[in-house]
C-alpha cells in the first residue's frame, strides 16, 4: 500500500480522493459516500496524532470532536500505548481465546481494581455489541426470566441481543422481528420503568449517559431509583459504558456520578486505545450470576475478544487513563466547554436550543435538523470535525481526546464560535425558508438533505475546481 | 507447574472462570503459550505442542507469522483505526482486494469484528434486501455467539437465552425434500457452512448445496455461506464453495482474514443485494469493523495467502493425515471414523467424555486439540495450513499415543 501521505496541502490530490471514494463506492457503498459529502463529512484523515487529524487534500489540522463515537479517549497514537503494542507484537499475537493467559488476567484484574467496587468478575468480547449481547444473556440465564426493559432512543450495538434493545426505529426497522420480550420506555422517566418491570424482568438496561441519542444524561433520581426497582423486583441493572467509560464523562466510569452500581457493566471502544479492538463485561460476584458462568463456563465464547495483543495493549490503555487522572481532565476541560456553549446558546437562541452533557461528552441540539449538517461544515472550515447524529442531524457531539490540554480547548472554543458566527451569516437565506413548513419538511428530511445538501456540495465542488482552473493551481 | 503459571491459572479462576479452569485441565489445554512460532506453541518450561487448535482456525497462516507481525508493525506507525464511518483508502482498498480474492460475483464488503458480527449482518441485510421476514438454518451449524447466529445454531445452552429471533427455521440434515418444503415465498436466506465444523466437521454434499442454490433462485431467497473455518484455505481450496461448485449470494469470511494478528471478518455479497445498502447506508454500523490498521493488515493477509496459496499444502497434508488417522482407526477402535476435508479434521470418539480424554493424551503426546463445540463426541483437528510432512508425522504419532491411551 501506499505511504500515507503527509499533512502537506496536495498530500492527496482531487484525483486521488475521487479515486479512494469510486473504490469505496464500488466495493464497500456508494450510498454512504453520497450521505458523507453531503454532511462535508469526506474528510480523508492523514497524520493521526494527539488530539486529531491532518486533512491530505487540503493540509488543514483538524481537532477530532467525534473520536470515532468516544474511542479515542487516550488521544490518537498515543506514544504509551505504541509501546506496549509494539512490545505485544515481540512475543504475541491473538493467541488462544479459550487459554489461559497471564495478559488475560492482568487485564481482568486491572478492569476489576478501576471498576467500581463489587464488579469483579469479568467476561472479554470482541466489540461493544458482542458485549452487550453477553450481557443479555447472562441477565436471561441467571434469573431464569425472559423480559428486558431498555429506553427509547437507546443505542447498544448491532448485533442480535444488543440491536433488540436499541430503541431507535431507524436501527431497527428493516431487521425486525427482532429478539422478544424488549419492552421500551422513555429515559429518565423512572414511573415508566417501574410500569414495565415486573417478576418477568431478567433486566434493565441503559445507559448512564445516552450517547447516540444525542447525549442524554441519566438524573441521579432515575438512576438510584433503577437500583431500588431493580434490588427490589429482582431483575439485573446493565449499565453500558461502552461510550461513557475510562473517563470520558470526568468520572472514570459514568455510574460514578450518582454512585450507583449496576449488576452488569458493558466496556469496549475505548479501552482500545484507538487501535486495537478489545472489549469487556463485568459482572457483580453474586451468586446467581456467578452461579450460571460457572455451570455454563462456555455460554458465551469470544474468539477474538480478549485476544493476548488486546489485553496489553488495553492493560497500557488503563494504566495511562489511570496515572495520568484523564477523568481529571476531562472534568476540568469539560467544565470550560460547557460554559462556553452554554454562553453561546443564551447568545444565540435561534440556533442552539439546548446544550447537555458531562464531562467531555457534550451535546448541543440546534433548533432545526438542517443546522447539524451546515455547523458540521461550518466547524470544518475553522478546523474542527464533529458528526452530527446520523438519524437526529439537529444533534451534535462534542467528544475530543480526553487528553486535550487548555490550550487546545481554547482552539476547539474558538472553532465553535467561528463556525456560529457563520451559521448567523447564513442563517437569514435559511430561515426564512424554513418556515415554510414544507420547505422545513424537506429541509429536516435526511433523504432530501442528501440529496439537497448533495446538490449544494457538488456546486461548490464546481466552483472550488473553477477556481483552481482559474488559478492554475493543480487539480 | 511453575509459580508464574499457578498464579495465572488461580488469577483467571478468580477473576473469570473457576470452571473452564477445570476443563482445560481435563482436556489437558491448560498450556500457558509463552512462545509462539508456525504450527507450535511452546509452554513456558519450553515443551513443544504442535497447535491443532488454531484457535478454532483463526492461525490459518501459522502462529505469528513474520509478514503479518511487519504488516501488523507498519500500520500501527502510519495509521490508527480511524473513524468508523468515514471513507478511508485502507477500507477501499480491502474491499477491493477482497472482490478480487473471493471467486464469483461476490463483491461488496461489509467489515466486521468477528465473525458472529458478519452472521448477525448478513441476516439484516437479506430481509431488507429480500424484504422478508423468515431465516432458515441447517442442524448442526454453529455460526456464533451473538443474538442472530446463536438463533440458527445447534447449540446445547440456547434454550437458557430464549426466547430467541422469532421467523427462523432449521433444516434437518441433508435432507433434500425439507429444502422444497421449508424454503419459500416468506425466506430471506438459508445459511450453512458448507463444512459443519463444530459437528464433526460434516461436510455437506455438494448435490445438497446445488439444491439449495435452486431453490433459493426460485423463491428469492439468499444463500449466505459462512466459511469462517472453512475458508481461506482449511478446506484445501481457497473456498469450499469453489469445489462444490455452489456459489453463495453473501460470503461470511472469519478471524482467519486478520492473518493472526488483528480482528477483522468481512461479509462479502453481490452489487445487486448492495442496493438495499447503498439507499440506506449507515443502518449497520461496527466501530471496530473497519478498522484502517485491520484493513491493511487483512489486505497483507490477502496477498500473502495469495502469493502462498496454503490451499495446496492443506490438501496434500490433510490426504496424508486422513489417511493416517483411518490406518490408525483400524488398529485402534476407539476412533470409530474420521471426517472432513483439507485440514479441517474430526475424530469421532463416540461419546463426550471420550472425545475430553483424547485431547488430554494428544496433549501429553504434544499436540493441542478442542472437543466439537455442538458435538462433543468429536475431537476436531485444525492445524496451521502451514504444517510440513514431518508436522504431519508427529501429529499422526500423538493422535496414535492418544487412541492407544483412551482404547
Amino acid at each position: 500500500m501506499a505511504p500515507e501521505p503527509s499533512g502537506q496541502p496536495g498530500a492527496m490530490t482531487h484525483q486521488e480522493k475521487a479515486q479512494v471514494e469510486a473504490t469505496f463506492g464500488r466495493y464497500i457503498n456508494k450510498g454512504q459516500v453520497k450521505y458523507l459529502k453531503a454532511g462535508h463529512l469526506d474528510v480523508m484523515e492523514s497524520d493521526r496524532l494527539g488530539i486529531g487529524f491532518v486533512d491530505p487534500l487540503t493540509g488543514r489540522h483538524f481537532i477530532d470532536a467525534f473520536s470515532s463515537a468516544g474511542c479515542f479517549n487516550v488521544g490518537r497514537h498515543n506514544p504509551a500505548v505504541m509501546q506496549a503494542l509494539s512490545e505485544a507484537l515481540a512475543e504475541s499475537d491473538l493467541g488462544t481465546f479459550d487459554a489461559v493467559s497471564p495478559h488475560k488476567v492482568a487485564l481482568a484484574q486491572k478492569l476489576i481494581d478501576l471498576a467500581p467496587d463489587g464488579l469483579n468478575r469479568v467476561l472479554f468480547g470482541a466489540g461493544g455489541g458482542d458485549v452487550v449481547d453477553a450481557a443479555i444473556k447472562l441477565a436471561r440465564g441467571a434469573t431464569g426470566r425472559t423480559e428486558v426493559v431498555s429506553t427509547i432512543k437507546a443505542y447498544h450495538g448491532h448485533t442480535g441481543f444488543s440491536l433488540s434493545a436499541n430503541g431507535k426505529e431507524h436501527y431497527r426497522h428493516y431487521c425486525e422481528p427482532l429478539v422478544p420480550g424488549f419492552k421500551f420506555a422513555p429515559f429518565n422517566d423512572l414511573a415508566a420503568i417501574e410500569q414495565l418491570v415486573s417478576d418477568q424482568t431478567a433486566a434493565v438496561i441503559v445507559e448512564p449517559i445516552q450517547g447516540e441519542a444525542g447525549i442524554f444524561p441519566g438524573t441521579d433520581e432515575f438512576l438510584h431509583g433503577l437500583r431500588e426497582l431493580c434490588d427490589r423486583s429482582g431483575a439485573l441493572l446493565i449499565f453500558d459504558e461502552i461510550q461513557t467509560g475510562f473517563g470520558r464523562t470526568g468520572r472514570l466510569f459514568a455510574c460514578e456520578h450518582t454512585g450507583v452500581t449496576p449488576d452488569i457493566m458493558t466496556v469496549a471502544k475505548s479501552i482500545g486505545g484507538g487501535i486495537y479492538p478489545n472489549a469487556a463485561m463485568l459482572y457483580r460476584d453474586a451468586k446467581a450470576l456467578v452461579g450460571f458462568v460457572e455451570r455454563h463456563p462456555h455460554f458465551h465464547p469470544s474468539s477474538t475478544g480478549g485476544s493476548e495483543i488486546g489485553c496489553r495493549v488495553s492493560l497500557a490503555v488503563l494504566e495511562y487513563i489511570e496515572s495520568n487522572r484523564l477523568w481529571e481532565n476531562a472534568e476540568k476541560q469539560g467544565a470550560r466547554l460547557k460554559a462556553a456553549l452554554e454562553e453561546l446558546m443564551h447568545e444565540n437562541p435561534k440556533i442552539i436550543k439546548e446544550v447537555r452533557g458531562k464531562g467531555l461528552m457534550i451535546g448541543i441540539e440546534y433548533i432545526h435538523e438542517f443546522m447539524g449538517p451546515m455547523m458540521s461544515d461550518a466547524l470544518a472550515q475553522n478546523g474542527l470535525f464533529a458528526a452530527y447524529s446520523g438519524n437526529a442531524p439537529q444533534v451534535m457531539r462534542f467528544m475530543v481526546p480526553i487528553v486535550v490540554n487548555d490550550e487546545e480547548m481554547d482552539r476547539v472554543i474558538e472553532a465553535i464560535r467561528s463556525a456560529v458566527k457563520t451559521m448567523k451569516v447564513l442563517l437569514p437565506l435559511a430561515l426564512p425558508a424554513a418556515k415554510i413548513p414544507a420547505v422545513l419538511k424537506l429541509l429536516n428530511d435526511e433523504r432530501a438533505q442528501t440529496v439537497l445538501f448533495g446538490f449544494v456540495r457538488r456546486v461548490e465542488d464546481g466552483v472550488s475546481w473553477l477556481s483552481r482552473k482559474v488559478k492554475g493551481g493543480q487539480s | 507447574m511453575s509459580r508464574k503459571q499457578n498464579d495465572a491459572f488461580a488469577g483467571y479462576a478468580a477473576t473469570i472462570n473457576a470452571a473452564h479452569v477445570k476443563y482445560l485441565r481435563g482436556i489437558g489445554a491448560d498450556v500457558i503459550e509463552a512462545k509462539v512460532e508456525g504450527p507450535y506453541v511452546f509452554d513456558d518450561k519450553g515443551k513443544r505442542y504442535i497447535d491443532g487448535f488454531c484457535a478454532a482456525g483463526i492461525h490459518n497462516l501459522g502462529r505469528r507469522p513474520q509478514a503479518m507481525i511487519d504488516a501488523l508493525s507498519e500500520a500501527v506507525a502510519a495509521t490508527d483505526q480511524g473513524n468508523f464511518p468515514m471513507i478511508s483508502r485502507e477500507k477501499a482498498a480491502l474491499a477491493q482486494a477482497l472482490a478480487e480474492f473471493v471467486p464469483g460475483n461476490l463483491e461488496c464488503s461489509q467489515f466486521s469484528v468477528m465473525r458472529g458480527e458478519c452472521f448477525d449482518f448478513a441476516c439484516k441485510l437479506a430481509r431488507g434486501f429480500t424484504q422478508k421476514k423468515t431465516l432458515v438454518g441447517v442442524a448442526g451449524s454453529w455460526f456464533g455467539q451473538t443474538g442472530f447466529p446463536l438463533t440458527l445454531s445447534e447449540a446445547p445452552l440456547k434454550d437458557k437465552f430464549a426466547p430467541l429471533l422469532p421467523a427462523t427455521k432449521m433444516l434437518p440434515w441433508g435432507d433434500t425434500d425439507a429444502v422444497a418444503r421449508e424454503i419459500n415465498a416468506d425466506t430471506a436466506m438459508v445459511a450453512v457452512e458448507p463444512i459443519q465444523a463444530e459437528s464433526g466437521a460434516r461436510v455437506v454434499d455438494a448435490d445438497y448445496l446445488k439444491a439449495l442454490r435452486r431453490r433459493c433462485d426460485q423463491t428469492g431467497a439468499l444463500l449466505v455461506f459462512d466459511e469462517t473455518q472453512s475458508g481461506l484455505g482449511r478446506s484445501g481450496h481457497r473456498f469450499a464453495y469453489e469445489h462444490a461448485g455452489v456459489t453463495p449470494d453473501v460470503l461470511i469470511i472469519g478471524e482467519a482474514l486478520g492473518g493472526g494478528v488483528f480482528p477483522i471478518a468481512a461479509t462479502i455479497f453481490t452489487q445487486r443485494i448492495n442496493e438495499f445498502m447503498n439507499s440506506h447506508p449507515l443502518i449497520h454500523l461496527s466501530t471496530f469493523g473497519g478498522s484502517d490498521i485491520g484493513c491493511r493488515v487483512a489486505t497483507r493477509a490477502l496477498s500473502l495467502y495469495r502469493e502462498t496459496s496454503p490451499w495446496d499444502n492443506a490438501a496434500t497434508m490433510g490426504d496424508k493425515l486422513k489417511t493416517g488417522i483411518e490406518k490408525i482407526a483400524k488398529k485402534h477402535k476407539v476412533i470409530r471414523s474420521v471426517s472432513g476435508a483439507g485440514l479441517l479434521l474430526a475424530l469421532n470418539l463416540g461419546a463426550k467424555k471420550r472425545a475430553e480424554s483424547f485431547c488430554k493424551h494428544a496433549a501429553n503426546a504434544g499436540l493441542l486439540l478442542r472437543p466439537g463445540a455442538a458435538a462433543g463426541n468429536f475431537v476436531l483437528l485444525r492445524p496451521s495450513l502451514t504444517i510440513s510432512a514431518k508436522d504431519a508425522d508427529d501429529i499422526l504419532q500423538a493422535i496414535e499415543k492418544a487412541a492407544a491411551a483412551v482404547g
